[in-house]
């Protein structure tokens, strides 16, 4: 399972054999039920994952609305991050879709590293860009595509997903009305 | 000092020592040191800094001027950032990805940038001995403010999003065409004209 860090992390990074132990012997691994809130809004939150199994959302209320932001499935990483990187109490709710099972890095533990050397400063900084990244990406793709295009990359890009996550909720993080979802979604037979 | 520092006006320096100090304290002697690094580069008004498809080498400091970024929609453009004094300007995901931009970064007045390339970002936070915790910090505000926006956009309303924006930022009502400020709190213009409106009314 740790091989699986190791990979993710080495996309960002390069970690000597020596430093990547350092970062294991900090993982907790953890593991939910589906439907677990992870982070509820107003907590401060003091935790990141490196996934392994499952898929869970990040969303926020607008009004009654649930607005998804993320969607995060194996092989991502999540948190309330800005709560994490701020130590103000989060807006988003952080929630489990599947059941889910993960390494947990604290707060503490992090910081601990990032004064133990200017390696994981820079770790930090390549963590942190690869989710600014993920953000930037997904909102000027949500301006630039119109709605059935972003429908049709997205089952592209994520013919799992659209498998395993309630269509409210894939409708939500593409920002596209329930109804209009439902009339496209003629539009995966014929793409296939 | 650099050349192109040697007679820059003490005024831009402190924008890059307000703007660095928001993430962690600095010398005037240790910003004058990251100077080295960057360079000075002055724009005429309405000049295109970045095409969409170019690859974006650059992370500006405004130190004087204005610069829009916009994203191009088919025949349309959106209004991603109007940046002024002070503020960071870039084709993100470019600059950090070498790909080539989907953005577009245009000055709208006579600007002078304080940019530093990818690479000599890469050296300085290298030499530097509190240098990448910095590197740290700021892209860490980077992805905060740009966490922020993007809550603002999804949660509050049309009629929020003016007030909000105009309260602070007063001066953006002569200094910008409306029609930019529209796009950019993504409302029609007459939307924006009709909030306006109320504006002046408000204040009375």
């Amino acid at each position: 399972m740790l091989e699986y860090v190791r990979q993710f992390i080495s996309q960002h990074i390069e970690l000597t054999e020596e430093e990547f132990q350092t970062l294991a012997s900090k993982l907790q691994p953890v593991s939910f039920d589906k439907k677990t809130k992870l982070v509820d809004i107003g907590e401060v939150s003091t935790t990141f994952y490196f996934v392994l199994k499952g898929i869970s959302r990040r969303y926020f209320y607008r009004g009654k609305q649930e607005v998804i932001t993320h969607l995060i499935k194996e092989g991502g990483m999540m948190g309330s991050v800005i709560s994490f990187l701020t130590g103000e109490p989060s807006r988003y709710i952080l929630e489990t879709i599947e059941p889910v099972t993960a390494f947990a890095l604290s707060k503490q533990d992090l910081e601990g590293l990032f004064l133990s050397g200017k390696k994981w400063e820079k770790f930090g900084r390549k963590i942190i860009t690869a989710f600014f990244l993920q953000v930037e990406y997904h909102a000027l793709d949500n301006i630039r595509y119109s709605t059935r295009e972003r429908f049709i990359n997205f089952m592209k890009q994520n013919p799992d997903l659209v498998l395993r996550v309630p269509q409210k909720y894939l409708a939500s993080y593409l920002e596209i009305q329930p109804e209009t979802f439902s009339r496209l979604k003629h539009l995966m037979v014929k793409e296939k | 000092m650099n050349k192109a520092f040697a007679d820059i006006d003490p005024v831009y320096i402190d924008y890059a020592q307000k703007y660095l100090g928001r993430f962690m304290p600095i010398t005037r002697e240790e910003l004058i040191d990251l100077l080295q690094y960057c360079e000075m580069r002055k724009f005429d008004k309405r000049v295109v800094i970045v095409r969409e498809g170019e690859i974006d080498n650059y992370l500006n400091l405004v130190v004087k001027g204005l610069v829009r970024k916009y994203l191009p929609v088919r025949k349309n453009e959106v209004i991603l950032q109007l940046a002024t004094e002070g503020h960071v300007v870039q084709s993100e995901i470019s600059y950090l990805t070498k790909t080539p931009s989907m953005v577009v970064l245009e000055t709208l007045e006579p600007t002078i940038l304080v940019s530093l390339t990818y690479d000599k970002m890469e050296e300085a936070l290298d030499r530097f001995p509190k240098g990448e915790r910095l590197g740290r910090m700021i892209l860490s505000g980077m992805f905060i403010k740009k966490d922020e926006n993007r809550y603002n956009r999804l949660s509050k309303s049309t009629r929020e999003r003016f007030f909000e924006y105009i309260d602070h930022h007063q001066h953006m009502l002569q200094r910008v065409p409306q029609k930019y400020l529209a796009s950019y709190l993504q409302m029609k213009p007459e939307t924006f004209s009709r909030l306006k409106a109320l504006l002046s009314k408000r204040g009375k």
